[in-house]
C-alpha cells in the first residue's frame, strides 16, 4: 500500500540532510568558538553558522506544502502548523510577561528552542489528526 | 459535506485506496471526504464525478439543501 506521496518523500529526503548538517555544524562552531576563543566577524560568523541549517529546514517545510499535490494532506499539514505557531506564540507570550514581572530572569539561550518547540508542536497536532484518521478507518 | 461516494464505490467493489489511486489522491483523503470531514476542492469534486460518470450534485448534496 503506498502510504507517503511523492512530496512527502522530497520532503524527508530534503530535510534529514539538513537535520545532520545542523548537528554538524553546531559541534564544529561550538568547537571553534572554545577553542579558537574568535573575536568580532568571526565570532559573529560561526555563532550564525548553525542556524543556517535550521533555516533551510524551514524552506524545506514551506517546500513541502507548495509542492503536495493531495490537497487534503496539504490542508492537514498546514492547520498542524498553524497549531504549531499558536503554540509558540503562546508560551512567548507567557514567558515574555513572566520576565517583565520579574517572576523569571530573561534567558537569551531560551530563543534556540523556538524551532524544535514549534516542530514538537506540529508533530503533536499531526499526531493527533493520525490517530484519529486510523480510528476513523477502522469505522467506517 | 454529505456524499454517496462509499455507496458508490461499494456499488464498484473499490476499496478506499482503489478510489485513492483512480484519483491520485491519498487513502485518507478518499476517507476524509466520505465521512464527510473533508469538503475536496472544486477541481477534485469534478474529478470524482467523472470517474463516476455522473454530475457533482449527483454524488455530492448541496449543503444549502440538506440531504433529501
Amino acid at each position: 500500500m503506498k502510504m507517503a506521496t511523492a512530496a512527502t518523500r522530497r520532503y524527508i529526503r530534503r530535510f534529514m540532510p539538513m537535520m545532520f548538517a545542523y548537528v554538524a555544524v553546531l559541534f564544529a562552531c561550538v568547537w571553534a568558538i572554545r577553542h579558537w576563543h574568535p573575536i568580532g566577524l568571526q565570532l559573529f560568523v560561526l555563532s550564525v553558522l548553525p542556524a543556517l541549517p535550521i533555516i533551510g529546514a524551514i524552506a524545506v517545510i514551506g517546500l513541502y506544502l507548495v509542492e503536495e499535490t493531495d490537497e487534503f494532506l496539504r490542508q492537514q499539514a498546514a492547520s498542524c502548523m498553524l497549531f504549531g505557531t499558536g503554540v509558540l506564540l503562546s508560551v512567548a507570550t507567557v514567558y515574555g510577561f513572566l520576565v517583565n514581572g520579574g517572576a523569571v530572569e530573561a534567558d537569551p539561550e531560551l530563543f534556540l528552542w523556538v524551532f524544535p518547540l514549534w516542530c514538537f508542536s506540529w508533530g503533536a497536532a499531526q499526531r493527533v489528526i493520525s490517530l484519529r484518521d486510523h480510528l476513523a478507518v477502522r469505522g467506517a | 459535506m454529505i456524499n454517496r461516494l462509499r455507496v458508490l464505490r461499494a456499488e464498484r467493489a473499490w476499496s478506499q485506496q482503489d478510489l485513492a489511486e483512480r484519483l491520485e489522491v491519498s487513502r485518507q483523503s478518499v476517507n476524509a471526504i466520505e465521512t464527510g470531514r473533508y469538503d475536496p476542492s472544486l477541481p477534485l469534486a469534478f474529478k470524482i464525478a467523472d470517474l463516476f460518470g455522473m454530475a457533482i450534485e449527483d454524488i455530492f448534496t448541496n449543503p444549502a439543501k440538506g440531504a433529501e
